[in-house]
């Protein structure tokens, strides 16, 4: 059963363009962006979603419209059964959402206290809170941190606290907007894996935009990539990963010009002086058989390993469907 | 899976949004005392103010120019006057920067995520800030009138003026929301601040009661809410009647009624704004 359901929905910016000088006072030049351009899809019930897209695609405002914080131009949208934009506020005792760049906690107080308000804010009855409370502060480790004012929190702390806040309610489904920008490795991974691990536990659907690819391989099921306000994809993870997902860039600085790698699967991106970069197709060789390989030849001073730029991915992804 | 069905949320109704809105109020009283060093220096800065301030009225007052205003006033009851008007100024929070840094920020985004008004929850929590400077502030300013050995008014006018401090202090926050609420459409509050800063100074009596002003001037300034936020608790501390007290307090209540409504309508505009355009 679909609990998201979206057809044809758009949204243009309008915004008025500076003129220069004192053409200004006298006419406006009004210009229009289409942020969201007709998008449709639906959503099942325990699904975890990724919606994807470089800068300015589109997922942002998407994921807005669906919380129900922004009207859209046209199209129609119905989120566990509400028009989210007409029925924010019934809508918002179902549904859970993690800004990863906004806080929805009280910085200067323990984030006990901002627990204690969202209890309030959400009517839950002070049982379920206390039961939901602890199985989520043991569950992150959270336990030490509670009486710490959130600003001075790291910043994986305070995602985890942000994350516990957004599922004190029990919501039923959870809009996650980059949720782990900013984080350390291990920061990362914990947050991913409780996010699988909680949705599935509970049976919450989720739908999540990142722009890191490891977030959506670890933790969705479906992928939808926008472009330009467009779905240009709408496919599992699996048949996606086989795709575009598997690759990694490692990057090696070497006391040597150059370093020469040659293994199947790794291709060389760029060579400058001391520093070369391969793409590593992980499905046919793992990033530690190319990073032992690198360390034989001796010589190596730095190793970074990232993922392709999301805009790369996407732009492989655009050009294999041919879509334009 | 919610803890309460749709239905008996939809009972909770005005309730649920008022338990929370106390919620709010008393995190509010309760990150005050938690700031207590920051508590302090607000005494602090009052006692010096006061200091300032005590010394020119007392000079002004010593000088008792007959035909003037301000020799009809009590010995003294300047200070005490702006000792009550400065209390109230310095406890009202300032709640045109959170929302301007709401607003401008995006961070109200998450806010409108959530069941409850945004707008009434930042006000009640601001409120109980602002009732935590009070409590702070006006304990400070009794102990220095009591070490002080300077007369003070009968004892039903300290009474009195905390009744009407505290809806003085409800008048200013919702002046200061209409401020801050201005940042739906100028962004940066502090130009309308200044305007707003400066006419709760002059058209309010923060220095010296309107009414030693010029007649006509006293009474353009009546009908604004200006005096309600400072003048009419102030004016306790130099002339107290339970007549004009329960007169002053029936202004206030008019003037929050006004206020609140005021603040719902911008509100309201600032929001279908942000629901059409965007943060």
């Amino acid at each position: 059963m679909a609990i998201v359901s979206v057809e044809n929905l758009r949204k243009d910016y309008r915004y008025v363009r500076r003129k220069p000088g004192l053409a200004r006072l006298f006419s406006r030049d009004i210009q229009t962006i289409q942020a969201v351009d007709g998008i449709s899809f639906q959503i099942a019930e325990r699904e975890r979603v990724a919606i994807i897209g470089p800068n300015g695609a589109g997922k942002s405002t998407t994921l807005k419209m669906l919380s129900g914080i922004l009207e859209p131009t046209s199209g129609a949208a119905q989120v566990l059964g509400f028009v989210p934009w007409k029925q924010r506020r019934a809508l918002a005792y179902r549904i859970g959402v993690v800004f990863g760049q906004r806080s929805q906690l009280w910085a200067e107080l323990p984030a006990r206290d901002s627990f204690a308000l969202l209890r309030r804010i959400y009517d839950v009855d002070r049982i379920t809170f206390e039961r939901r409370r602890s199985q989520l502060v043991e569950r992150f480790g959270l336990g030490a941190l509670l009486d710490q004012p959130v600003q001075r929190l790291s910043l994986g702390q305070r995602m985890r606290c942000e994350i516990v806040a957004s599922l004190l309610h029990g919501p039923a489904l959870l809009f996650l907007d980059e949720p782990t920008i900013g984080l350390d490795i291990t920061a990362k991974a914990a947050i991913r894996d409780f996010i699988r691990e909680h949705a599935g536990a509970e049976g919450q659907t989720v739908v999540l935009t990142s722009h890191d690819t490891r977030d959506i391989e670890l933790v969705c099921d479906r992928v939808i990539v926008i472009n330009e306000g467009r779905i240009v994809v709408d496919q599992p993870t699996d048949q996606l990963r086989r795709l575009f997902l598997g690759h990694r860039l490692v990057t090696l600085r070497s006391a040597a010009a150059g370093i020469e790698l040659s293994l199947p699967g790794v291709t060389r991106r760029t060579t400058e002086p001391h520093l070369s970069i391969f793409e590593v197709d992980t499905r046919v060789t793992r990033v530690d058989v190319v990073v032992q390989a690198a360390l034989a030849l001796g010589g190596i001073e730095d190793i970074t390993i990232e993922d392709p730029p999301m805009e790369e991915v996407v732009r492989a992804i655009y050009d294999a469907n041919g879509a334009r | 899976m919610p803890s309460t069905t749709p239905t008996a949320r939809a009972e909770l109704g005005a309730f649920g949004t008022l338990a929370s809105a106390a919620s709010a109020f008393a995190l509010g009283v309760r990150r005050n005392f938690a700031n207590w060093p920051v508590l302090m220096g607000r005494a602090l800065f009052y006692l010096v103010a006061m200091a300032v301030l005590s010394a020119l009225w007392d000079k002004v007052a010593a000088q008792r120019l007959s035909g003037t205003l301000a020799s009809a006033l009590p010995q003294g009851g300047l200070t005490l006057y702006v000792g009550a008007t400065e209390w109230i100024a310095l406890s009202i929070a300032a709640i045109h920067l959170r929302l301007e840094d709401d607003i401008r920020l995006g961070m109200l985004e998450p806010h409108l995520l959530r069941p409850k008004p945004y707008l009434v929850q930042k006000i009640a929590e601001t409120l109980g800030d602002s009732l935590a400077r009070l409590f702070g502030i006006g304990a400070a300013a009794l102990i220095a009138l009591a070490l002080s050995g300077r007369a003070g008014p009968p004892l039903a006018a300290f009474l009195y003026v905390a009744v009407l401090g505290l809806l003085a202090v409800t008048v200013g926050v919702l002046l200061m929301t209409l401020t801050g609420l201005a940042a739906f459409w100028v962004r940066r509050v502090l130009p309308p601040y200044l305007i707003m800063q400066k006419s709760i100074f002059l058209l309010g009596g923060l220095f010296a009661p309107i009414s030693l002003y010029p007649g006509w001037f006293y009474r353009f300034a009546m009908w604004t809410p200006f005096p309600a936020d400072l003048f009419l608790a102030g004016n306790q501390m130099i002339a107290p009647s339970a007549a004009t007290f329960a007169v002053s307090a029936m202004i206030q209540i008019l003037w929050i009624a006004i206020l609140s409504g005021l603040v719902a309508l911008v509100w309201h505009a600032g929001l279908r704004k942000v629901l059409r355009e965007g943060v």
